[in-house]
């Protein structure tokens, strides 16, 4: 009776095939889900093609030009590199502000939204459902209303990116709180520390070098992901990439992406060695 | 003084944890529990600094009603009460001598906590604790480059560090093997010796519970079915608490189930 | 404190001192924080900024309803679906896409130098941003809903193949002995000792991809790409905070759900049918 209640949807509605051995025993075989997953991945190719406007032809007729932007884009004009190092300090900049507290700020609130920590189920919901809208909205949509509120300029990116940081940062923590070994914190408690004297001696250590590894991680990530906030005037490259696109200096934007692939790999690198470090 | 006045335990999904359980305990004792893996035992351990609440009855550590500690008085209440566990719950990433540390965070104020500032005294008193324990060469390695004994002894020094008047072991050498968990139960009654502190062990060995407690409690199916001092268990009394199955004898790593399963 | 033992005073006095270590660290971290901050530009909020900040909370408390039940092209049913087809293709074709760039750049099937290549092409798509991608293709494709889909493409092949590298270097190399004992030939060795390995956690990189594609997807309209993202900063520039409170919430919500089915299918593929 149990078994029925069990038994997914799909098996019910396309019966397994009952094989039966030579020597009378019976196998059930459930019927491949295979098919049913094809045809709708193909119901979706098709409606999604008809609301994007796909069009393979459009794609190889102008894909010459295509050939032509990246060739410029591959041979960056070296002399606009000067002009390309304020903005990226810039960028640097609100990345460093935006990382830092963005992940100073994820850490208290992961503790609360860990479930082994927190007991409280409502408060647990609340506090993950806050850091689930947190993370889902586009650092660039924050950057957006940031500079409308505080204006131009990097404040408005480094509370962008601080904001998207901790979105991130506070869910990958918790996830890892949750994996932490338990033991230490009883411990604790058997001899009446208090919930948060528990979780920062018994806990805390365990936590430490994965936190800072996502904090690298998003630094990373961030560096990377900040040229764009320019774009709606958040300080940093973005703006120059923008207007360097705009008019058609491709040159200068392959130097500007450039400088970003150049900085990227070494922040990789330095990554990597502090992370040998504190591991 | 540890007093049990018809201590009943029920869980919540219905299960009876203990039933009906009368016990006193003098200060200075050291006992043991034996019993079948589902016993009680950890339950009536567990009840003693009320990591598990009781359901009925009364509980009464050094004449302090258990179930009536709330909040701040039960953890100041805890403070007294040391506890060892199978797996040695330590920091495994944190050296030796910060594990045996932090049973003083309870005491400090809130700001030498968060950045783990330990006075000097408080050092040499960790210290002193790792050199009760025979360990103290390791104070500055991490955790988790210590042996299974190695570690038992380090979460003994945590114990010993906190001062307490009980200690409360929950199976502390069942993980470990025969001749390290004799060394281990060596440094539990040297503890006991020397600073005159109640122990109750749960434990698997029956040998060795012989061996280095002063008193047996059997227990089975929640009750206590022997109460007595070691020198007085006999195999009848073995065959009462382990329901005249199989009795281990070795003090090999034998799970009591297995023998169950092996000889029925 | 004089009656403590000799080798307990020994022992203190060798206790490794790092704690200068941590202060230094502190202070280093400390001080990019600040230069971090020169030159940013926070000098108070003014009284308009203020303004703007409780225009757009009461705009995201009181989102206008009417628009989610628009059903023209204009309205938030059309603009999520369009959305998410963007995604969708962009992430079809880019895992596709991604295939052959891991096999080529995966060290136990190919030679050194050719995985070298391979890696340092995916390097560079990697490092070029989404949106800057969207600003090239639309010389080539002109503004709309296509071009997201073809800029989501080639965005989406760095990281895809980035871990289908890792899934392809994991290979158990054990099964294609014994298939070759069987007396198999390549084709079907590769038929079913290797694409049964690869094929969970190809689906599984895939899926993920879906993810971080869908929240790229809602700002690829900014540079005229398609999808929600137009229409919203559209209205954030106007100033129309009800609609910009009904795309943030409709965005919030898709974003969520997905990302929580992403996530039950991929923890399905990790243990298998249960």
């Amino acid at each position: 009776m149990a078994k029925t209640d069990k038994t997914p949807l799909f098996d019910r509605v396309f019966k397994p095939e009952i094989i039966t051995l030579e020597n009378g025993h019976t196998v059930e075989r459930p019927k491949s889900r295979v098919p049913l997953i094809l045809a709708l991945l193909l119901i979706a190719i098709i409606i999604a093609s008809k609301s994007t406007g796909f069009d393979f032809g459009l794609l190889i007729s102008r894909f010459g030009q295509l050939g032509v932007i990246l060739g410029k884009i591959f041979n960056p004009n070296w002399e606009f590199f000067p002009k390309v190092i304020p903005p990226l300090l810039g960028t640097i900049k609100m990345s460093i502000v935006g990382t830092v507290v963005g992940c100073v700020l994820a850490l208290p609130i992961s503790i609360f939204a860990s479930s082994n920590i927190n007991k409280n189920k409502p408060s647990l919901l609340v506090i993950r459902f806050i850091i689930s809208v947190v993370r889902s909205l586009p650092a660039i949509v924050y950057a957006y209303f940031f500079v409308l509120v505080f204006g131009l300029g990097t404040f408005a990116g480094s509370l962008a990116i601080a904001f998207f940081t901790f979105g991130i940062v506070a869910k990958m923590l918790y996830e890892n709180i949750e994996t932490i070994d338990m033991g230490p914190y009883e411990a604790m408690q058997s001899f009446g520390a208090t919930t948060l004297e528990s979780f920062w001696t018994a806990c805390l250590p365990q936590i430490l070098p994965q936190f800072f590894d996502n904090c690298l991680y998003c630094f990373e990530l961030n560096v990377r992901n900040s040229s764009i906030l320019g774009y709606v005037g958040a300080g940093g490259l973005g703006l120059l990439i923008n207007e360097r696109v705009g008019l058609r200096q491709y040159n200068d934007v392959g130097m500007i992406l450039l400088t970003i692939f150049v900085v990227v790999m070494t922040i990789d690198l330095v990554n990597d060695w502090i992370r040998s470090k504190i591991v | 003084m540890i007093e049990f006045k018809d201590v009943s335990k029920t869980y919540p999904n219905g299960t009876k944890g203990l039933q009906h359980i009368n016990l006193q305990i003098e200060q200075g004792e050291f006992l043991a529990i034996i019993g079948l893996s589902g016993a009680g035992k950890s339950t009536l351990i567990r009840t003693i600094n009320r990591m598990i609440d009781i359901t009925d009855g009364q509980l009464l550590v050094d004449d302090t009603d258990v179930m009536s500690l709330k909040g701040k008085d039960l953890r100041r209440f805890r403070r007294k009460i040391g506890m060892i566990f199978q797996s040695f719950n330590l920091v495994s990433r944190s050296t030796v001598i910060k594990n045996v540390l932090s049973s003083n965070v309870p005491d400090m104020p809130w700001y030498k906590t968060m950045f783990g500032l330990y006075s000097q005294e408080q050092k040499l008193r960790a210290l002193e604790a790792l050199d009760k324990v025979n360990i103290l060469e390791k104070a500055y390695n991490r955790c988790d480059e210590l042996s299974g004994g190695q570690m038992q002894r380090v979460a003994l020094a945590r114990t010993v560090n906190q001062n307490p008047s009980i200690i409360l072991a929950d199976e502390p050498v069942a993980s470990l093997d025969p001749i390290i968990a004799d060394v281990v139960m060596s440094d539990f009654a040297r503890i006991n010796k020397d600073m005159n502190i109640t122990i109750l062990i749960n434990i698997h060995h029956v040998d060795l519970a012989l061996k280095y407690a002063t008193r047996v409690i059997g227990i089975r199916a929640g009750e206590i079915v022997y109460d007595g001092p070691a020198s007085e268990v006999t195999q009848e009394v073995l065959n009462l608490v382990y329901m005249g199955k199989a009795v281990p004898t070795s003090t090999d790593k034998v799970e009591i189930e297995g023998m169950v399963i092996n000889n029925g | 404190m004089n009656n403590y033992s000799e080798n307990v005073l020994e022992k203190l006095s060798s206790e490794p001192k790092n704690l200068w270590k941590r202060i230094l660290i502190f202070l280093l971290i400390l001080s990019l924080v600040i230069w971090g901050n020169t030159g940013s530009n926070f000098n108070g909020i003014t009284e308009k900024g203020m303004n703007v900040a409780k225009a757009i909370l009461y705009g995201i408390t009181h989102p206008e309803t009417l628009l989610l039940f628009n059903w023209t092209s204009k309205g938030i049913p059309m603009l999520l679906l369009e959305t998410i087809s963007i995604a969708f293709l962009g992430t079809l074709i880019g895992s596709l896409l991604a295939i052959p760039f891991a096999f080529l750049s995966a060290t136990n099937i190919v030679p050194k130098w050719v995985s070298l290549i391979f890696r340092s092409i995916t390097m560079l798509i990697r490092t070029i941003p989404a949106l800057v991608w969207a600003l090239i293709w639309i010389r080539v494709t002109g503004p709309g809903a296509f071009c997201g889909v073809v800029t989501q493409s080639i965005a989406s092949i760095g990281m895809v193949s980035k871990m289908y590298i890792t899934a392809i270097e994991n290979l158990d190399t054990g099964v294609l002995e014994a298939l070759d004992a069987c007396g198999c030939n390549t084709l079907e060795k590769i038929r079913v000792g290797v694409i049964p390995q690869l094929s969970a956690s190809f689906i599984s990189t895939a899926i993920y991809r879906f993810d971080i594609n869908l929240k790229d997807a809602t700002i690829l309209g900014i540079v005229g790409a398609g999808g929600i993202g137009f229409p919203l900063t559209d209205a954030i520039a106007n100033a129309r905070w009800n609609r910009v409170g009904a795309f943030v919430i409709c965005l919030v919500l898709l974003v969520i759900i997905i990302e929580w089915i992403s996530t039950k299918i991929r923890a399905r593929l990790a243990r298998g049918r249960s």
